[in-house]
């Protein structure tokens, strides 16, 4: 029996663009950073630490997150809620059978600005002081709760913390449960803050892009001059049905997700990547292979690639091995303008998959000699059939996911 | 007999071949069981951070104890619980890992990560300055540490996955690595979870009043709350056939799984357990076995008043009046709630008392609360010589319940 096909038929998408697809478009269009500063005055930062993050601007988000309900959750519950039910109107689904919705979100490090509150409540004002408000949201699984609730969705409920790679695994196990059976709908994505705390941290680990040399201070994928990503936020959410399901209902899908893998680089220390980029090649091969698909289809690349140093690095040798000396098809670098946010990647995805046009990423000026990758130039290109989206993990982790035109 | 075939596994089931643990009885698979069948908790004083401000003063402490083989860097409390039981695990399943490399997962559960060493970097950048906190102790901060750790350790290549559910992770890991492993993703999975105590589950507990003052006492007409525990526990999952042609000998089968959620509150459980009962019916349906062979139930049974309440209603709304007879035991009653890892632990319990024909016991303390009308498996351990099929349920803070089930390897 041929088994059911996942379409992605909404999207939703807030981050330092905006609330939805029409301003993020335009970004990718545009190919600047959406960089602003950092609040550093938290007291975390060392003196001469990268200074800027892609933001969520102040929004009004009423339409989705009714002010009183947005009191009670974290900024990852609220971008996901409201991410959510954006999705859900995108893809026109007004009623459903809650058993049968299952809500599979990612998360890289939760809800830290409640999680900073309570332990700082813990250790300056003692332990008597914790207030259970903070505790209940500061679970990595509050936001996927929160849009359980706020949906009714009583199917799984799922939290991935798998750092980069956790948006690709998400929609990887929506399309999962909607294709085995045990869900109808799946809302799947990512949604993740960046507070003051974790961007002084990321710059402690020398994560974060610096200026350097009177440049600007941006993320550079694969470019020779980049030295580290740009940290963003916001949540994306993409709702995947069976697709003969979608079309029956009169849906309009936006891609199919045709094939998933996922695969460890143990040779990655914990902060870093690693140089396992032929085994991750086979990992990937595989992961087409077992859905009938072969690498030299993919018509279109939008990678992971953030301007991490060894990232760029793995992610390139990994492309080059997979594609076993091959051209590769254009390749779409979107956390050059949304920063290091699965959700960006996830939502710049999508759109790609439906045919927007990117612009060249205006900090890449040179391409690392030492890279056989460099970021689309911008020119015009057709939509594409098969779109392959790539994300690896600091630490070792890996996800892939090949989106196709219906 | 009722409900599924109780003949041998057929060679595309998903077998356990292979069990490690980290527990406040000690380290390793056996001071586990060993500690379990006595029924004595492990629930006490404890040192891990200083409780003494807190409301409460009880934890199950896992007590020193040494990871084994190459040491490895940047590693949290968390991450040695699970790096010890994934290593006792593989050992345990005789797994040649070299053989399956590429084709072996890591599926785990953590709810905390290393929040406890996190504690000591924001510790001390408060007293000392952010320049004295090492950046060091949160290398391996992120929920996603333990499960990479353990991938780091035993070297695999293929997906690795954390799950954050809350009490619900470490079953939740298990079930996927059940659909992973059926769906010929990997051939191998190494599954299960890892938390450790800290100040900001210990004091966020306390701060919902739901930890009680005396060690927990599941499904008893006193009890007054949860007591937190810490430690690790991993299955090594493969389909019976790879096991075979490796000459591997199955503990168990992993007969099916589900997830559902009750959609109703952050912190409390829908009272009619409608939603736990719901994920025990699909869980068992996705087995392919009916209610009337299941043989015990380890019970998530936290100790609080409502979510013993409802954990019993779904119970009986699944099991009827056999539910009288159904032996219920809860292992959070000797060692504490694990959280994210509680799922996994139980899950080796659950494995243990199939194997080997008997449930282990909770603490006879307190008296049995009669609205709940379970069979409580109290003071010594239930010998079940014709066991078969078991449940592990794991329900949790967001309303996220997992259940799994468990069936003997061999005929009952």
């Amino acid at each position: 029996m041929k088994r059911p096909v996942a379409a992605i038929t909404g999207l939703g998408v807030i981050g330092a663009h905006g609330i939805g697809r029409a301003p993020l478009e335009e970004a990718l269009l545009a190919g600047r950073p959406l960089a602003s500063e950092v609040d550093r005055s938290t007291g975390y930062h060392e003196s001469d630490s990268s200074r800027l993050g892609a933001l969520v601007p102040k929004l009004d988000v009423s339409r989705w997150l009714p002010p009183v309900e947005a009191r009670r959750l974290s900024v990852p519950s609220r971008f996901a809620v409201v991410a959510a039910r954006m999705a859900l109107e995108d893809a026109g689904l007004t009623s459903f059978d809650g058993r049968r919705v299952t809500v599979v979100l990612s998360t890289a490090f939760g809800a830290l600005l409640f999680t900073e509150k309570l332990v700082r409540q813990i250790l300056e004002e003692g332990p008597e002081a914790a207030q259970p408000f903070y505790f209940s949201e500061c679970v990595a699984n509050a936001a996927a709760a929160r849009v359980a609730i706020a949906l009714g969705a009583r199917g799984a409920n799922v939290t991935i913390t798998e750092r980069e790679a956790g948006p690709l695994l998400a929609v990887a196990r929506g399309a999962q449960e909607v294709r085995e059976g045990r869900a109808d709908i799946a809302i799947a994505g990512s949604a993740d803050e960046l507070t003051g705390l974790l961007h002084a941290l990321l710059d402690r680990f020398r994560s974060t892009a610096r200026a350097r040399r009177g440049g600007a201070e941006a993320a550079r994928p694969f470019d020779a001059a980049r030295n580290g990503v740009l940290a963003g936020e916001g949540a994306a959410v993409v709702v995947i049905e069976r697709e003969d399901e979608a079309r029956a209902r009169g849906a309009r899908v936006l891609t199919r997700v045709a094939a998933t893998g996922a695969a460890f680089d143990s040779t990655a220390p914990v902060s870093d990547w690693g140089r396992g980029h032929e085994a991750l090649a086979r990992a990937l091969r595989g992961a087409l292979a077992r859905e009938g698909r072969s690498i030299g289809t993919v018509d279109r690349i939008v990678s992971g690639a953030s301007g991490a140093r060894g990232g760029d690095r793995l992610e390139s040798a990994t492309l080059v091995a997979a594609w076993e000396g091959s051209s590769l098809p254009p390749v779409l670098t979107p956390k050059a303008v949304v920063g290091e946010f699965g959700g960006g990647l996830l939502a710049a995805a999508v759109l790609a998959a439906c045919g927007a046009p990117f612009g060249r990423p205006v900090a890449c000026e040179t391409q690392d000699p030492e890279l056989a990758v460099a970021p689309h130039d911008g020119s015009p290109l057709p939509a594409p059939h098969r779109l392959l989206i790539t994300s690896l993990a600091a630490g070792g982790a890996a996800a892939w996911a090949l989106l196709e035109r219906p | 007999m009722p409900g599924a075939d109780r003949g041998s596994p057929q060679p595309s089931d998903i077998v356990v071949t292979g069990l490690g643990a980290v527990t406040p009885f000690g380290w390793g698979v056996n001071s586990f069981w060993e500690g379990a069948r006595l029924g004595v908790t492990a629930i006490g004083p404890f040192d891990r951070f200083d409780a003494s401000r807190h409301r409460t003063h009880l934890a199950a402490q896992v007590p020193d104890g040494d990871i084994g083989g190459a040491p490895l860097r940047h590693l949290s409390l968390a991450d040695r619980f699970a790096v010890a039981s994934a290593r006792e695990a593989v050992a345990a399943a005789d797994l040649d890992l070299e053989s399956c490399r590429e084709r072996t997962g890591v599926f785990f559960g953590s709810s905390a990560g290393g929040m406890l060493e996190g504690e000591w970097f924001f510790e001390a950048h408060l007293r000392r300055g952010t320049r004295h906190a090492k950046r060091g102790l949160v290398a391996s901060q992120q929920f996603n540490g333990p499960g990479d750790a353990v991938a780091r350790a035993v070297g695999v290549g293929g997906q690795v996955e954390t799950i954050s559910s809350a009490c619900a992770s470490a079953a939740m890991a298990i079930g996927n690595a059940l659909h992973a492993l059926r769906r010929g993703d990997v051939d191998v999975a190494l599954a299960g979870g890892s938390d450790a105590l800290c100040q900001l589950t210990y004091a966020g507990f306390n701060a919902l009043r739901s930890v009680d003052e005396a060690p927990s006492r599941p499904f008893r007409k006193d009890r007054l709350g949860l007591s937190l525990g810490e430690g690790a526990g991993v299955l090594v999952l493969e389909s019976l056939a790879h096991a075979t042609r490796r000459g591997a000998r199955p503990i168990a089968v992993l007969a099916g799984e589900a997830s559902t959620c009750d959609a109703h509150h952050m912190t409390a459980p829908h009272p009619d357990g409608s939603g736990a009962s719901s994920a025990i019916r699909l869980a068992l349906a996705d087995a392919g076995i009916s209610a009337d062979d299941v043989d015990f139930v380890n019970a998530h049974g936290t100790g609080t008043p409502l979510n013993d309440a409802a954990e019993a209603a779904a119970l009986k709304a699944v099991f009827g009046d056999r539910l009288r007879s159904i032996p219920v035991t809860s292992t959070k009653a000797l060692i504490g709630h694990l959280l994210g890892s509680a799922g996994a632990v139980e899950a080796v319990a659950t494995v243990l008392g199939l194997a080997r024909r008997e449930v282990h016991p909770m603490p006879d303390t307190g008296t049995r609360d009669p609205e709940l009308g379970l069979d409580l498996v109290l003071g010594s351990p239930r010998v079940l010589p014709r066991v078969f099929c078991a449940i592990s349920t794991s329900l949790a803070f967001g309303g996220a319940n997992a259940v799994l089930v468990f069936t003997r390897s061999e005929p009952a």
